[in-house]
């Protein structure tokens, strides 16, 4: 009898100190400086910490439906929409040719590279006073950046020169959701202005 | 008179009842019914990924923690309860251990059937030891860069770090441990013994948008740290791209407090705070673990299918750095690089710039397993264990068939 008396006294203080107040705990864990330390600005403001300090040239009226996101490193405008709530447009800016960014987005629905013939004949929309490359694509969705391929996808962009920089406004979907939104994106697109003459 | 019957000792009953025990748990019928719900589990689990993700679904079947299953199919909840795959398999050994070693006859006849139970159960430890001491991370490494630290798929901590010198002298680390359960609004107090403060953190979100409010003005009751605020957002399919955040405040060894400011693992810059004349950042991340040796990424390859974004061939050609001593290596698919207990598989790839002459940075998928290649000798002792028995089986059959026969 002794005995387990004894062991429930055991069992009891186990499971009181199992049960003690985790909203104070002590973190003792250290680690030493590597690689990836250093490089980072002190005393940021949120701002500079949140990525919104890089200014998007460019300022446009999102349709209705469209939730903005964030900007981050890529994107200097960044947009959700659709019912399956994947699809995303965002604008940003590119390095390379005209021809490299076409065949670049079309390379990642498996599209074969078009000549500069080809990419001259492609369909131009009026956009920040001058007029941007139409480029649409469905298929399997390559991303890159290790991102899993998308079966079903669709691609609706354009491409334009301002500021002596390319300026890319891409809308990213399942292919459907692209269709349907090819309009809203054509209007934000016309829509789109420069910042120093938005205020 | 009749003496009074003796209490009936409780040895005997006990003994009976562990040998019933004993032989149940040993049972053919038991092996079968496992392996059965081990089939379906997998089964099962590997239709729920599509929806769920890898990560939740692995965790939701195989974790040591899930004792129960109800699978969901295609966002239907199945009227199916099925026991947890860590227990199904530890049952499993526990099985083959009694009926296979313990109650398996011990002759020359039967070491090849000993062998290849042997070889079973060294798989299923290997799998539970994998489970519970292997890590995995990954490690981004751009062409000419190098790097001695990987980074967890999945957890995240707060770093708080004094800075001498623009650089970080001591980090200390609060564990994802310290950062769940306060998904509501509980606060938690961490000290931190080598910092002059300690931090009380609240609110954390596993996976929330980070919103300012010159973009989206929030409703009413959400809090707003100078112009920006969380929105909370599902858990991601892929768990690894989950980008916590919570809201953090700095508690003086005064009794001070600092006003709340958030931690995302999506800020760019740290939260820097000064204290007399020291300067300490605090930033949530993933947490980094540091590897033994650095990495440099001397040259990266990707090579597709014609006409595809389908790869045939990722190779990084490396230099491992060791205590100052260069040593060449190539990892590439299917052919990882193991050194000092520790596995690179090459994963995938970023193109970090736009253009055809962009740089390249090689993600490996850096693997710290003990168990590491014990499936691998676990085969081996298997297919030698069934060798052993099909040739014992082959010449008691060859015997069998030369002996001459006796007609009556």
């Amino acid at each position: 009898m002794q005995r387990r008396i004894a062991s429930c006294f055991a069992l009891g203080l186990v499971l009181v100190a199992g049960c003690r107040d985790n909203r104070d705990v002590t973190a003792t864990e250290t680690r030493a400086v590597c690689s990836r330390d250093g490089n980072f600005k002190l005393f940021a403001t949120s701002d500079e910490r949140f990525g919104n300090a890089r200014p998007c040239p460019v300022v446009g009226d999102p349709p209705p439906g469209w939730t903005v996101l964030p900007a981050n490193e890529f994107r200097l405008l960044n947009y959700r929409f659709g019912p399956s709530g994947s699809g995303a447009v965002w604008i940003s800016s590119a390095t390379g040719s005209l021809a490299d960014n076409v065949n670049r987005w079309r390379h990642q629905f498996g599209a074969a590279p078009l000549d500069d013939a080809a990419i001259q004949a492609l369909r131009r929309v009026p956009m920040l006073g001058g007029s941007g490359v139409w480029v649409q694509a469905e298929g399997t969705y390559a991303a890159g950046m290790g991102a899993p391929p998308k079966a079903g996808y669709g691609l609706a962009g354009v491409i334009t020169e301002f500021h002596g920089q390319l300026l890319t406004v891409k809308m990213v979907a399942p292919a459907a959701e692209v269709r349907f939104g090819v309009p809203a994106l054509e209007a934000f697109v016309k829509s789109l202005r420069p910042v120093d003459s938005a205020n | 008179m009749e003496p009074a019957p003796q209490p009936a000792s409780p040895k005997k009953p006990r003994a009976a009842i562990a040998r019933w025990l004993v032989a149940r748990l040993s049972g053919y019928g038991l092996a079968t019914i496992l392996l059965v719900l081990l089939g379906l589990l997998t089964w099962l689990a590997t239709l729920e990924q599509i929806d769920s993700g890898l990560h939740h679904t692995l965790r939701k079947y195989f974790d040591w923690r899930a004792w129960y299953v109800v699978p969901e199919i295609r966002g239907e909840t199945l009227p199916l309860v099925l026991p947890g795959g860590y227990w199904v398999c530890a049952l499993l050994a526990l099985n083959l251990t009694l009926g296979g070693i313990l109650r398996l006859r011990k002759d020359w006849r039967h070491a090849g059937v000993l062998l290849a139970h042997l070889g079973i159960i060294y798989l299923l430890v290997a799998g539970a030891v994998a489970h519970h001491f292997s890590q995995r991370g990954h490690l981004l490494i751009a062409e000419g860069a190098t790097s001695n630290a990987a980074e967890d798929y999945f957890e995240h901590v707060v770093e708080v770090a004094e800075v001498k010198d623009a650089m970080p002298a001591t980090i200390q680390i609060i564990g994802g441990k310290h950062l769940t359960g306060l998904e509501d609004f509980d606060t938690r107090t961490v000290r931190l013994p080598a910092m002059p403060f300690d931090l009380e953190l609240a609110r954390f979100f596993p996976n929330a948008n980070l919103m300012s409010i010159a973009d989206q003005v929030p409703s009413s009751d959400v809090r707003t740290f100078d112009g920006y605020y969380l929105v909370a957002k599902p858990l991601e399919l892929n768990a690894e791209a989950n980008t916590p955040g919570c809201i953090a405040r700095i508690l003086y060894r005064d009794g001070n407090r600092s006003e709340p400011f958030l931690l995302t693992s999506t800020a760019y810059q740290p939260f820097s705070v000064r204290f007399d004349d020291r300067i300490f950042t605090i930033l949530l991340r993933k947490r980094l673990w540091l590897l033994p040796f650095a990495v440099r990424l001397d040259k990266f390859t990707a090579e597709f299918y014609p006409g595809t974004m389908k790869p045939s061939k990722f190779v990084s050609e490396i230099t491992r750095l060791e205590n100052g001593k260069p040593a060449k290596a190539v990892i590439q698919m299917n052919e990882p690089m193991r050194y000092a207990n520790l596995t690179f598989f090459q994963a995938s790839y970023q193109q970090l710039e736009q253009g055809p002459s962009a740089r390249m940075a090689s993600v490996f998928e850096v693997v710290r397993n003990p168990a590491d290649k014990w499936p691998q000798y676990s085969l081996y002792v298997v297919s030698f264990g069934l060798l052993v028995h099909f040739l014992t089986k082959l010449v008691g059959f060859i015997k069998e068939q030369s002996r001459p026969s006796h007609h009556v």
